[in-house]
């Protein structure tokens, strides 16, 4: 029971797939909901219970699933001491209640830690992902097999449609940003490398140490240990010199990225990576007297926004101009860890358009009920997102985003599916306010550990 | 009063109401719009110049007019505190019921015997507040010494409205020139306090003395302005996080921080609880008046439970004591939802495994949870953490320098466990139930607050004439 859902996912690589009004999709967007939920209801504990608490046996309309919908700190709900003490029986057992697919147990006397553990699921086919948290704990997603053969489907089709670029190898992989070796990531990665890398040029992979789920792991450990004061002075002192390495390395890895580019400026790019890096590369750049001398078929896919850097206000142009990126290549997205797909921006002035499996839910400020539409103008609210393509775990997340839906036609590109205004913020950061009290927690007494 | 409407806060400068609505601000929390009028700086900052007013009033004059003003402050017919909590109602979490019996609570210690003990708890010598007190060492060289008056800027917390009337007590005590930062939660109580002191008399050298006004915390082009040592002395803070790393940046020579640090209490259950099902009943209720410590929104609110026995025992006690941290809230008309990601998190955990156990639901009404360590997350919002241990000494090693209150049962074991607790960070050891109330005068957060706060002046009078002649 699955023809809806095959339906939307079926659009994958579909030229107009971003041309199909919500008003239109909506019916089809609906049963297909309802058949993910009749499928995952049984095999997904925390949304069996979710739906038990809200008393939603059929999703009828889009209302039945903002119950549903789940904030990333459903995914955090493990015990930290699982993770810092190794129980990895347990932590499987919290997993299967949030996977679709039942995760057997591991064996523990092969596991030195939480790499080690990811590293057996994915030979069992579960791919985990985390996405660091503001307390720094990390929600752990997992995905299927049938994910991340999606996300690689998907990481491609949406990085062309939204840069006009063709996939056809022909280009140089130009990392600028610290990786994360997640499974996820290193799958889509090398599903970009693929599409778009001419293979007889090796990737520039970012000269630092790639984070894994085990280095954040043990930065949440340090972090802990120093808030209940059983950390001893010399660990800090080791620890703080091994952060002072990194930093060294970080620092080193914007020049030696700089000149690599400079050494290969004739070959067409694709870089990636986020603002604030390639900003200090650009700048690097320049400091060596380049700039503007780069093969004028260069690309560029930035994932995410600022994640609070501070840049002089043309930092855009600084590194379209470094770079020879031409109008129209600047490609941006829109997406979170939680959902499985990209929502790609028209041009550099443009919107995040919203594929139809994925369907879009503006909330209130506090997420409880979904703003009313006539499918026509503005919604401004809370993200909430149903990803229909999701299998290995349940796709419907509540974020912390605001957003500025629209139901019209897009006017720099003039797709007729809803799309999102390039002015996405952190609701926290909108509401809040000088917050005094009395009562808090030891996290107000660690330093150096973030 | 209508979520959407826009109340007014106004400011007041040494005994000067301005009312204005040239800025506009929200309410944490509650999202809820409230209007100002523009910082005066001169009004809010006296010269240096000028001697404080307090200075030469005596200490005793200064307590009758603090206890007179708890009396109006009291008073069912005092218009600047009905207004103020019919404004404080839109802007705070906690229900007007609670915030008045917090104030009313606070104004009760407006007495002149409990004025007069904290003053003697601080200082060895109160004459020094009211003059220069002489003294002589043992080489026979004289001086006088005196607790000089300081400027203090008090940034007060949003959390509980009697925050407000101590600050203005121990400000008025010793002396000091005060400005006072009110909070977004509560930019209101304060203001109604020095209304009240002005209707006794608008030229009271304490109402000179007082001012008060709002900012939104961190604002630069403000706290740039004020904090600087030509214009006040100290800094007295409450809060962690960005409230205190807003204020460090302004600290250097001649201007330094007093800070009330964010804090975290506890309860430690021992096994003779459950000598009878009637004591662990018993004990469950004490436990839980100390989690219900102003519906847990106040530092003195115990948030986790070690108690000491067996599961089936640990298990019966936090049923025991959800039980009554439910009646409590009920009681309370408090029932407002769990922030969505708190709800997730607890719900999420408790599908875990055997090791976690839930009693009540996560709805505000109450809950408890068991486990065999803390959880990770801070209990808020009527939630009590039980965590079972086989001994107390296992408790101690989470007690950290953020613990502040430790409730304790039986008593009798309480020597045993004071030094330790101490010199892991706790501030207070407390019989079990009584989270709230202390000895007059006892320090708070680990200090004698008030000898913090003065500017201890020395007057160098020589050496004795014998001394002098055999020197030259």
């Amino acid at each position: 029971m699955s023809a809806a859902i095959d339906k939307l996912t079926g659009q994958a690589k579909s030229r107009d797939r971003f041309d199909y009004s919500a008003a239109d999709i909506r019916p089809l967007q609906v049963e297909a909901l309802n058949e993910r939920f009749q499928q995952q209801r049984e095999r997904i504990r925390l949304l069996g219970l979710r739906a038990r608490d809200a008393g939603t046996a059929e999703i009828s309309a889009i209302e039945d699933v903002v119950p549903l919908l789940l904030p990333h700190t459903a995914y955090k709900g493990y015990p930290e001491s699982y993770l810092t003490g190794g129980k990895w029986d347990r932590l499987t057992n919290w997993l299967n209640t949030v996977s679709a697919y039942p995760v057997s147990p591991v064996d523990p006397s092969a596991i030195n830690d939480i790499d080690d553990w990811i590293d057996q699921l994915v030979a069992m086919g579960h791919y985990v992902t985390c996405s660091s948290g503001t307390t720094g704990k990390s929600a752990m997603l997992i995905g299927s097999a049938k994910d991340i053969a999606w996300s690689q489907v998907d990481t491609v089709a949406v990085f062309s449609w939204g840069s006009g670029v063709v996939p056809e190898q022909n280009r140089l992989m130009v990392g600028t940003g610290v990786a994360a070796a997640a499974p996820r990531n290193i799958k889509i990665g090398e599903a970009q490398k693929a599409a778009f890398g001419n293979p007889e040029w090796p990737r520039w992979n970012y000269p630092v140490e790639p984070v894994t789920i085990g280095s954040m792991t043990r930065q949440i450990l340090m972090r802990k240990k120093i808030a209940d004061g059983s950390a001893r002075p010399g660990e800090i002192a080791e620890f703080e010199r091994v952060a002072r390495e990194r930093q060294a390395a970080l620092d080193a890895a914007v020049g030696l990225t700089a000149e690599h580019m400079i050494a290969n400026r004739e070959k067409p790019f694709m870089i990636g990576g986020m603002w604030a890096g390639l900003y200090a590369i650009a700048s690097a750049v320049r400091e060596r007297g380049h700039g503007g001398d780069f093969n004028p078929d260069n690309c560029l896919y930035v994932g995410g926004g600022l994640k609070g850097a501070v840049l002089p206000p043309d930092y855009r142009d600084v590194v379209y101009q470094t770079f020879s990126i031409p109008a129209g290549r600047q490609f941006q997205m829109y997406s979170m860890q939680e959902i499985n797909s990209g929502m790609p921006k028209c041009g550099d002035a443009g919107r995040y358009h919203v594929p139809p499996w994925l369907v879009p839910i503006v909330l209130d400020h506090g997420g409880d009920a979904a703003v009313p539409h006539g499918y026509r103008g503005e919604v401004e609210g809370r993200a909430g997102f149903v990803d229909i393509s999701l299998d290995g775990r349940w796709g419907g997340v509540i974020t912390g985003d605001k957003i500025t839906l629209s139901y019209d036609r897009c006017p720099s590109c003039g797709n007729a599916g809803p799309s999102i205004e390039d002015s996405v913020a952190r609701l926290k950061d909108i509401v809040g306010d000088d917050k005094i009290t009395c009562a808090g927690t030891v996290d107000a007494y660690v330093r150096g550990v973030s | 009063m209508s979520r959407g409407e826009v109340v007014s806060a106004p400011f007041f400068y040494r005994g000067e109401l301005v009312e204005g609505s040239d800025e506009l601000h929200r309410s944490r929390d509650l999202g809820v719009a409230f209007s100002t009028p523009k910082i005066d700086y001169d009004k809010a900052v006296p010269s240096r110049l000028e001697v404080p007013p307090l200075l030469d009033v005596p200490l005793a004059e200064i307590i009758d007019f603090l206890a007179e003003t708890g009396q109006r402050l009291a008073a069912p017919g005092n218009v600047h505190v009905q207004e103020c909590f019919d404004r404080m109602a839109a802007t705070h979490v906690l229900p007007r019921s609670m915030l008045q019996a917090v104030s009313q609570h606070a104004v009760s210690q407006l007495d002149k015997r409990v004025l007069l003990a904290e003053v003697e708890q601080n200082f060895p010598d109160p004459k020094a507040l009211d003059g220069w007190v002489p003294k002589r060492d043992f080489h026979g060289r004289r001086s006088f010494v005196r607790a000089f008056a300081p400027r203090l800027v008090h940034v007060l917390p949003g959390n509980s409205p009697g925050v407000a009337v101590k600050s203005v007590a121990q400000g008025a005590l010793v002396k000091a020139v005060n400005l006072f930062k009110m909070s977004s939660a509560d930019p209101f109580f304060m203001v109604a306090i020095l209304r009240t002191m002005a209707d006794l008399d608008p030229a009271h050298p304490v109402v000179r003395s007082m001012s008060a006004v709002y900012w939104r915390g961190g604002d630069e082009s403000v706290e740039g302005i004020f904090y600087r040592p030509q214009f006040f002395d100290k800094i007295v803070a409450w809060g962690g996080g960005d409230a205190i790393s807003n204020v460090i940046r302004y600290l250097g020579p001649g201007l330094q921080l007093v800070s009330f640090d964010p804090k975290t209490s506890i309860s430690m259950v021992g096994r003779e609880a459950f000598a009878s099902e009637a004591s662990a009943d018993r004990v469950a209720e004490l436990t839980a008046a100390d989690v219900m410590a102003m519906n847990q929104e106040a530092c003195v609110a115990s948030r986790f439970q070690f108690v000491e026995g067996g599961q089936d025992e640990v298990d019966r006690f936090a049923a025991r004591l959800q039980h009554y941290i439910a009646a409590r809230a009920a009681a309370s008309g408090d029932l407002r939802p769990y922030d969505r990601d708190l709800k997730e998190e607890i719900e999420a955990l408790l599908m875990t495994d055997d090791d976690y156990r839930g009693w009540g639901s996560t709805d505000g009404s109450g809950l408890v949870i068991r486990s065999a360590a803390p959880v990770d997350f801070h209990p808020v919002n009527k939630t009590a953490n039980v965590v079972r241990v086989d001994s107390l000494d296992d408790a101690v090693r989470y007690v950290n320098v953020a613990t502040q209150t430790v409730g304790f049962y039986p008593p009798a074991r309480m020597p045993d466990y004071r030094d330790r607790l101490a010199s892991a960070g706790a501030q207070r050891i407390v019989r079990i139930g009584e989270s709230g109330p202390s000895t007059i005068g006892n320090p708070h957060d680990a200090m004698y607050t008030m000898h913090r706060f003065v500017h201890w002046m020395t007057h160098e009078d020589g050496a004795e004439p014998l001394a002098l002649a055999a020197e030259y």
